[in-house]
């Protein structure tokens, strides 16, 4: 399976936020709550990942509950892509 | 109430006497455990099983050979199943009721939920309880030709929960068959559901602090469901003449009104 590079998903998140009218910061420790990225955000983003490497990324809710950061959903990503 | 009231007459057939021994699906631990703890309390005997058979149940099992059959058996496996009743009606004598109680539960997006997963549900929590109640039945009709079931299923059938989509599509499919079933029965076997909110197991571990505090505020009864609540209700089901037939009874706190 091909990964994608945490600035491209990066950049990815930065897509789904700029299609709500919203700005992705450039820091990592910056709140998903602040900026308004949602869980089902989460989701469209990691269904825009899997598309782009072909794979499916099936996950369990709970370890969503506990992404708080920008860095969070970075690192969330980076290891489905490569568990 | 006059005595000619009540007494059974062509018209009016007897009342579906209290279980004798009860059959009852993943019984290893939860509210599975806490039935089974009860059915004895009330005089009946009990078979029940699980993948694991966990050391509470062993010592049950020990503690009261003549009343207890236990086995470690997959709800999936057909075959295994047949034969588990065979072996618990030769040992505890003839099976006149049902508790489908055993379940997997989910916590994940439709979207994020992959194909093989939903396929672990559904033939989990819907077929294997539907193959059971068929296997129960085969065995009952021919041995006393009445009996009981309660299925154990769950207030998101009724309610939506979001990360409970498939989980509450086999709930839901289990209360139609259970009032198909409670029809088709015709009065030789009472059918019902009883349809728990949250209550703590290891089923609903998975849910965050956050989320049971949100799910108690819910409720107007201010508290969340524990296995005591619902034992009463199977208990009745299972013992009383109450004449409750194809019914969901919800043991919620009010959470879903
Ligand atoms: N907890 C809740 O919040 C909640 C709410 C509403 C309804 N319910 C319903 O209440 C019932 C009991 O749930 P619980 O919370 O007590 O769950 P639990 O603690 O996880 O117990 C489930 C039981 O089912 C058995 N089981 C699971 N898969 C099985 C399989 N393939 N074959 C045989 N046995 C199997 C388990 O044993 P093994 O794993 O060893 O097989 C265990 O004995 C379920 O029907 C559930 O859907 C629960």
């Amino acid at each position: 399976m091909s990964t994608l590079s945490r600035d491209q998903v990066r950049t990815m998140m930065a897509e789904v936020l700029s299609a709500q009218g919203k700005e992705l910061p450039a820091d990592d420790s910056a709140s998903l709550e602040t900026i308004g990225f949602r869980s089902l955000d989460f989701s469209e983003l990691a269904l825009r990942v899997e598309d782009e490497i072909g794979d499916e990324l099936n996950f369990d809710a709970p370890g969503l509950r506990s992404i708080e950061t920008v860095g969070d959903v970075l690192d969330f990503l980076d290891q489905l892509q490569t568990a | 109430m006059s005595d000619t009231a009540t007494a059974p007459t062509a018209a009016t057939p007897a009342a579906i006497p209290p279980a004798t021994c009860v059959l009852i699906s993943g019984g290893s631990r939860g509210l599975g455990l806490s039935l089974v703890h009860d059915a004895l309390a009330n005089g009946a005997r009990v078979a029940t099983f699980a993948r694991t058979v966990t050391p509470e149940l062993e010592a049950l099992a020990a503690e009261r050979p003549d009343d207890v059959f236990v086995g470690s058996v997959d709800i999936t496996d057909t075959k295994a199943i047949t034969t588990f009743i065979k072996e618990a009606s030769a040992k505890l004598g003839p099976i006149d009721a049902l508790i489908n109680n055993a379940a997997i539960g989910q916590d994940s997006l439709h979207v994020h939920t992959s194909p093989e997963r939903v396929a672990q549900i559904v033939t989990t929590n819907l077929t294997a309880p539907l193959l059971l109640a068929r296997a129960f039945l085969r065995h009952a009709m021919a041995k006393s030709g009445r009996g009981r079931i309660v299925m154990v299923t769950s207030v998101c059938a009724q309610r939506g929960y979001s990360g409970l989509v498939t989980y509450s599509a086999t709930k839901g499919g289990l209360d139609s068959a259970m009032r198909t079933l409670a029809r088709e029965m015709h009065g030789r076997f009472l059918v019902n559901s009883v349809a728990p909110g949250f209550f703590a197991s290891e089923m609903s571990s998975v849910l965050g602090n956050e989320q049971l505090s949100t799910i108690t505020r819910r409720t107007p009864s201010g508290r969340l469901v524990e296995p005591d609540n619902i034992t009463p209700v199977v208990r009745s089901l299972l013992f009383d003449d109450t004449n409750l037939n194809g019914q969901v009874i919800t043991i919620d706190g009010g959470g879903s009104i």
